[in-house]
């Protein structure tokens, strides 16, 4: 703040303290003419309701003179006065940064006992779950759900199962949080309206579905050549791709036929955005402890 | 002063009524005026730019859908909340947004600094039907949007004012403005979303200092 805004606030400061100070010591000593029967004479409702004359209450006025005093003491200790720094030379910055190292030291002893072990072993620690709980439902139970079961609109996958996109070590998982994943299956609408129509027979047939055995013998060289090469020849997938497997009835945009044929004609490129910086290693470690438990320990237990 | 003076005051209301707000009005002239003249001093570090003409699309539609009702874009300098959303705003930050979106009420989170968090699937799939991704929510949906198209010419004419204003934007930014010609509002407001805390956010300085230490900590 510049110095003449500084002496701005300083005058309208010393002015509203001033003048409430001066009506404090004149009000109880104003000399209020009093009529006979004790009130002002003023009234209301043609006489009806007539005003009282009574002295304010010493608890009161005991009252409002300390509020000065408490008025005056802020000025001093804190920012307000113009460029005043305060005694306590007290910011909302210092006050963050001082919170912030309260918080730091009370949790880091855990976090350093936590990065010592592996992600699996977290996954079995009591603390570890109640942590990496809360920072998965603030971050990750937006696509994944509260539960970690996935979400078929988003291709965000179903974390509780044994199904792993990417692979499901503790490794894998650290990798997935912490530089996020993208999918990369191309749209196939260009194969022309047969072949697409076939593929998604072949690829219900692939998961023990009931399919057109004709329509997917017919798709079989097109799979082959094509879809193959992400998703390995006996439709397995690759988790080095992230390419899901086809024969296992598991489904990251619905597996009804209409949802096939949409996924094959327009391809897919489901996004997991990288979770560092957002999320500290340390952190990351924690979660990922978390989401390895999710498929080992039975269901989350968060509601 | 007598009790006659006091008495004048409180007997004729035009009086009172000026005197009461003259008192009343030392805390804003205060608090408020010295920010609010200096604020035309506050200025983007170096290297930052104005909203592209989609993301402006997109923050005049998060204006008229009254989104700033509901979230705020102002993580305060309180751990809980840095914590949570990331570092703490500052007015560098909004020297493009007129009016500025810091809103006052959090039915929704704060969306300060929510660009990439979640993948622009995800922000498509929330507006269409926020029930689809996250169950508990109880934000409306914004059907329309994906229907609604941009006019070019439109935002255009936005930048065109908003350079009259003070904005750094050059012929050829306002010339590139018909390239979001017939883009749909959802496009402009999940562009406008997934910057959020980004494009206009922590300048070079800072946003070293926050790659060092991680925006979000964790909490017991």
């Amino acid at each position: 703040m510049s110095s003449g805004w500084s002496w701005w606030v300083i005058g309208l400061i010393v002015f509203n303290l001033g003048v409430t100070f001066f009506l404090f010591l004149w009000a109880p000593r104003a000399k209020v003419p009093v009529l006979p029967d004790g009130t002002t004479g003023h009234v209301w409702a043609h006489g009806v309701l007539r005003e009282g004359m009574h002295r304010l209450p010493g608890w009161w006025i005991v009252a409002s003179f300390a509020m000065y005093f408490i008025a005056l003491g802020y000025l001093v200790l804190y920012p307000g006065f113009g460029n005043h720094k305060g005694a306590l030379d007290w910011t909302s910055g210092k006050e963050l940064a001082a919170a912030t190292a309260a918080n730091t030291a009370k949790l880091d002893p855990v976090l350093k006992r936590l990065a010592a072990m592996s992600v699996e072993a977290i996954a079995r620690d009591a603390q570890a779950q109640r942590i990496g709980g809360r920072l998965f439902i603030d971050n990750c139970a937006a696509c994944h759900g509260r539960t970690g079961r996935g979400n078929p609109s988003l291709g965000a996958p179903n974390l509780t199962d044994e199904d792993w996109l990417y692979g499901g070590t503790g490794q894998d998982i650290t990798t997935s949080i912490r530089g996020g994943r993208s999918g990369v299956m191309p749209p196939w609408n260009s194969l022309g309206e047969p072949a697409v129509r076939n593929l998604v027979e072949y690829v219900l047939g692939l998961s023990g579905k009931p399919y057109n055995t004709a329509a997917a013998a017919a798709a079989e060289p097109t799979f082959k050549t094509t879809c193959a090469a992400c998703h390995g020849p006996d439709g397995r997938g690759n988790p080095l791709l992230g390419a899901p497997n086809l024969t296992d009835n598991i489904w990251l945009y619905g597996g009804t036929q209409a949802a096939v044929e949409t996924t094959i004609r327009g391809g897919r490129q489901g996004h997991m955005p990288a979770w560092s910086p957002r999320l500290s290693d340390d952190d990351i470690h924690v979660l990922a402890g978390y989401v390895y438990h999710l498929s080992h320990d039975g269901d989350a237990d968060t509601k | 002063m007598a009790y006659r003076h006091f008495e004048s005051v409180e007997k004729h209301a035009w009086m009172l009524g000026i005197l009461t707000a003259v008192m009343v009005s030392l805390g804003g002239l205060a608090e408020i005026l010295p920010t609010f003249v200096e604020a035309t001093r506050v200025k983007l570090a170096a290297g930052g730019k104005p909203y592209d003409p989609l993301r402006l699309a997109g923050r005049d539609i998060y204006v008229r859908e009254g989104c700033y009702l509901c979230h705020s874009q102002m993580i305060r300098a309180l751990r809980f909340e840095t914590q949570r959303y990331g570092r703490f705003s500052t007015a560098e930050e909004s020297v493009y947004d007129r009016p500025f979106q810091w809103g006052s009420k959090r039915t929704g989170p704060d969306l300060a600094r929510v660009g990439g968090k979640y993948s622009d699937d995800w922000q498509r799939v929330h507006l269409m039907d926020p029930r689809a991704v996250v169950p508990q929510s109880n934000m409306p949906a914004y059907p329309w949007l994906a229907t609604a198209r941009i006019d070019g010419a439109d935002i255009a004419a936005r930048m065109r004012t908003l350079r009259r204003l003070g904005d750094p934007y050059t012929d050829a930014d306002i010339a590139a403005a018909m390239s979001v010609d017939g883009r749909t509002e959802l496009d402009a407001l999940v562009a406008y979303l997934q910057g959020l805390g980004l494009a206009n956010g922590p300048q070079p300085a800072q946003a070293g200092a926050a790659a060092a230490a991680p925006v979000a900590r964790t909490s017991p």
